[in-house]
């Protein structure tokens, strides 16, 4: 907490800000901005401490969920925008960059956040149900006016509770018990009716829970909230919140038990949480994604003539909202989605925001349903029509019709998710009906990402060294990095930790394997090694390659940096270059495609070498000879006479080979020259 | 079936929403049933600001009785208090003086009766049921609580609430009643709906409340503005939410969808 020096603090000041002013909006707490401030850097400081902690443990941040839902902050959006703000600024704060697994430690902490801020919410919810239902009570009691009590208002809240409700009077029989109850323990209600509430328990409980209610039954205590274990009728013990209070008559005598049960079995656990990502969607007030998944299960397996999911996504949507702002951002999202609602005004259908900008429509057909191309068609229309402002919008859209009734809603909604994106890939206004073959290979691809940090910790990805050679003489140059992770080569390797936000942890741990290797082995040669964008953007890059280098004990002339092109052109990381560079390294540029402004980098930054995009050479590779490969031609020969060399990746036959040996590039890599091998294999 | 219970009296109908349960809904909180909150869908399809719109509004509660406290004002009366939530008039004043002693008024049955059970061990506060369009019957008693000091200045408060307040019910003789009865120096901290920024949303909010217990009625800038005759206006005088006294590092909110005016004056 204390002792640091100065610019942890102001890292760690600067983190709280941010955090503030991302969940300051989604939920009121009653501090002012500077407060909430200091109040979140007290929590900054827990997490930050634990992740350096030896040994690592998330314990210690349970605490900071509890704090979160103590002070407030329980709005719909607060935990997805804390996890979201935390993420980030967790695997940037040079203060954890010396941390080994540090991505790993971040993703265990944000868990407990998440986990624990879960379980805050669910005590409070119950705490707050417990409070309303008193008011209820006492109420009642003031008014005197108990006798005649509408039996029908009372069966509302009795009936409707989430919570499980027995009314018992003081032999401990029960008067009345709730449907919940009746769910809970699997009895029926006539079951329930007269049943001495005790014999619900599990026998090793009974003992304490007739003491409880003996101590609330004669006034020691006014309330008791315990966990308890229930008894269901086939034996399953179901774990239970329960709080039991006392009732008592006109004369202020007593007269009933209430005992309120809530079960927190896991099952109804994974269930209640998934609740709390409250229905719905703040800014469009359509359902949200969990509401409307809720309702996809419902709707799906009630409905007669099959059902038809439409999922749409705005396109380039980004544009709109860092060219006009988030103000007019929301009012096109919301009054996107108040036309998506109008389109369906004479279907039983429900319209949801399932994402930033993604929207869903789900349709429960009948006959006079219009058809799925019809539909698109005015989707599309209600989208087009000019808003405020005069922006015009357009949508990509994946459709799933009638999916065969056994499937499984979450599936069904992924199914058009997934199509959704394909037709995103196709280009604007785009839509696409779903294709379970395509599918399937993107949900492989995306159970693998899932997958990847797990794998970069346990040791499953594994750098090789693929050969550079000299086109001309055939000579050998040095070795270029390759990640692996079983069948993945290099590029899908990179894509999926990109993709997965591990790029940087694993980019970093592969600089140090790679430089360690090329230390202990001469024969390796110069070591070439391509930066992910997400490293070749990072603040911190030149300290960890100085750090890698003096670890490892490789000098500064057999490393060959490339950063990612696309990286240098949004502008982030230019001065990564010219540092590097000062720091006696070479610096080249990577995934080159060639075009004008990526040109014009070669003039502005420190490089001397670049390599070719793989797709470009694929391309090349793949149409007959004529306009391109002349253009390319020219450029290679241009690129070098300004004193960069041209690397080209992924050589793969003989015939390409001749090619680019034809148009003098300096140098390439790819398996027909030479497969990677193994660090062992070199060594 | 033994014997049957009735808990619940019949005047707390809970098929029918309550404005209390709907704000504090709109706040996140858990003090509601199942009515208020699909009254609360409907609110928001006419408004989809309106969960911010209730927090702002509850933020300018918490400013403008720290501005009151700042001014020496030590004693205050909360109109229409509503389900005690986060962050009371109670909590918010006795953290900035501790001997500072509210008096909450509400006519809803359960928001009593839940104020009562927070209220329960502060001797420094109380809630009333009373009609805050009946000033006569509030004042006598507040009276009768003994916590309010009439020879002393006081903040009336009526935040968020005098929307419901229908034009024959005379809101301007109500505020004057109130006004008459407390000394200069006194403060009036008054925020309500108005049609002025958002004429579409409100119109849409006046037709969900229509039938509700509690009908809205919206009022424009200069209707505001005359409530307040007899105080003069801390400046900046009636402003959309988030323009009254904005605290250091706060976050950029759009005044143009805060939907609600809010204004302070000091009785001269």
């Amino acid at each position: 907490m204390n002792g640091q020096s100065p610019p942890v603090r102001t890292r760690r000041q600067e983190i709280a800000r941010t955090w503030m002013r991302a969940v300051y909006p989604t939920a009121y707490v009653p501090m002012s901005p500077t407060e909430i401030e200091l109040y979140l850097l007290d929590l900054v400081d827990v997490i930050a401490d634990a992740i350096q902690a030896e040994p690592f443990s998330v314990d210690p941040v349970e605490v900071v969920g509890d704090r979160l839902v103590e002070a407030h902050f329980t709005g719909p959006e607060t935990l997805r925008r804390t996890v979201d703000v935390l993420g980030r600024a967790l695997l940037f704060i040079p203060e954890l960059q010396d941390v080994p697994q540090l991505a790993e430690k971040v993703v265990a902490i944000l868990g407990s956040v998440s986990t624990s801020f879960a379980t805050s919410m669910r005590l409070d919810a119950f705490d707050q149900q417990e409070a309303v239902k008193r008011a209820l009570l006492e109420a009642n009691r003031r008014t005197e006016r108990v006798l005649k009590a509408s039996e029908a208002q009372f069966s509302e809240v009795f009936d409707t509770s989430a919570f499980g409700i027995a009314i018992t009077n003081l032999r401990g029989e029960c008067v009345r018990a709730n449907g919940a109850l009746a769910e809970m323990t699997g009895l029926d209600h006539a079951a329930l009716a007269g049943l001495r509430l005790i014999e619900l328990f599990d026998p090793a409980d009974v003992e304490a829970m007739v003491a409880t209610y003996r101590a609330v039954g004669e006034g020691r205590v006014e309330r008791v909230r315990e966990q308890r274990r229930l008894l269901r009728d086939d034996g399953e013990p179901v774990w239970v919140h329960l709080a039991v209070s006392l009732l008592r008559d006109e004369d202020g005598a007593p007269a009933y038990h209430v005992t309120m049960v809530e079960d927190i079995s896991e099952l109804h656990l994974l269930q209640k949480n998934l609740d709390f990502q409250l229905l719905h969607d703040s800014l469009t007030g359509l359902s949200n994604r969990q509401r409307f998944i809720t309702r996809l299960e419902s709707l799906h397996s009630a409905s007669r003539h099959g059902i038809t999911l439409y999922c749409l996504d705005l396109d380039a949507f980004s544009v709109v909202n860092n060219g006009l702002g988030h103000a007019v951002g929301d009012r096109l999202l919301t009054e996107v989605g108040r036309r998506l609602e109008a389109l369906v005004a004479d279907e039983q259908a429900l319209v949801a925001r399932i994402g930033g900008d993604e929207f869903a429509i789900l349709i429960d057909n009948s006959p006079d349903t219009p058809t799925v191309p019809e539909m698109v068609e005015r989707i599309s229309a209600a989208v087009e029509q000019p808003m405020v402002g005069g922006v015009a919008l357009s949508a990509s859209i994946g459709v799933v019709d009638r999916p065969p009734s056994g499937s499984d809603a979450a599936d069904v909604l992924r199914a058009a998710g997934a199509t959704l994106q394909r037709a995103k890939a196709k280009g604007k206004r785009q839509w696409l009906p779903y294709d379970r073959h395509v599918d399937q290979a993107f949900r492989e691809r995306q159970s693998r990402a899932a997958r990847m940090p797990g794998a970069v910790a346990g040791g499953e990805v594994e750098v090789e060294y693929q050969p550079v050679l000299d086109l001309a003489g055939r000579q050998q140059l040095g070795h270029i990095a390759r990640l692996r992770w079983d069948e993945l080569g290099h590029d899908d390797c990179l894509d999926l930790a990109e993709a997965t936000g591990v790029s940087l942890a694993l980019g970093q741990w592969a600089l140090h394997e790679a430089a360690g290797d090329a230390a202990s082995s001469d024969s390796l040669g110069l070591l070439y090694f391509e930066l992910s964008p997400m490293q070749s953007r990072d603040e911190d890059l030149v300290r960890t390659v100085k750090r890698t280098l003096d670890d490892t004990g490789l000098p500064a002339s057999r490393l060959r940096i490339f950063l990612d092109t696309r990286a240098m052109l949004d502008g982030d990381g230019e001065d990564n270059a010219q540092v590097l560079r000062d720091n006696g390294i070479e610096v080249g540029l990577t995934r080159f495609n060639g075009g004008q402004a990526e040109l014009s980098l070669l003039g502005e930054l420190p490089v001397d070498s670049l390599v070719l995009d793989p797709s470009v050479v694929r391309r090349l590779a793949e149409q007959p000879e004529a306009f391109l490969h002349d253009a390319m031609s020219r450029m290679v020969s241009l690129i070098r006479s300004s004193g960069v060399s041209v690397v080209v990746p992924d050589l793969s036959t003989a015939d390409r080979e001749a090619w680019w040996a034809q148009v003098e590039v300096d140098a390439a890599f790819g398996d027909h020259l030479a497969p990677p091998r193994p660090a062992y294999d070199l060594l | 079936m033994a014997e049957q219970v009735s808990w619940v009296p019949d005047n707390v109908d809970t098929r029918l929403p309550s404005a209390a349960r709907l704000y504090d809904y709109l706040l996140g909180g858990g003090h509601n049933f199942a009515a208020d909150r699909a009254l609360a869908e409907k609110f928001l399809l006419a408004q989809p600001n309106a969960r911010t719109i209730a927090r702002l509004n509850r933020a300018f509660l918490r400013r403008a009785v720290l501005h009151l406290a700042d001014a020496g004002v030590r004693q205050f009366l909360d109109l229409g208090s509503g389900i005690p939530t986060v962050g009371n008039v109670h909590e918010i004043a006795q953290k900035a003086a501790p001997e500072s002693r509210v008096v909450y008024v509400d006519y809803e049955d359960v928001a009593v009766a839940h104020s009562r059970m927070i209220l329960e061990h502060d001797d420094r506060s109380a809630v009333l049921q009373e009609d805050m369009t009946d000033p006569d019957a509030v004042l006598a008693g507040v009276s009768r609580t003994g916590l309010i000091d009439f020879s002393e200045p006081v903040g009336v408060l009526t935040v968020g609430v005098f929307h419901f307040v229908p034009p024959e019910r005379d809101p301007a003789g109500v505020v004057a009643a109130y006004r008459d009865a407390v000394v200069p120096g006194s403060y009036l901290a008054l925020s309500q709906f108005t049609a002025d920024l958002q004429p579409d949303e409100m119109a849409g909010i006046v037709a969900v409340m229509r039938n509700s217990a509690n009908p809205m009625y919206p009022r424009g800038h200069a209707e505001i503005t005359a409530l307040f005759e007899g105080f003069d206006l801390v400046e900046p005088g009636v402003v959309p939410l988030p323009l009254w006294h904005p605290e250091d590092g706060s976050v950029d909110e759009d005044a143009d969808r805060a939907g609600i005016f809010a204004g302070v004056g000091r009785k001269k």
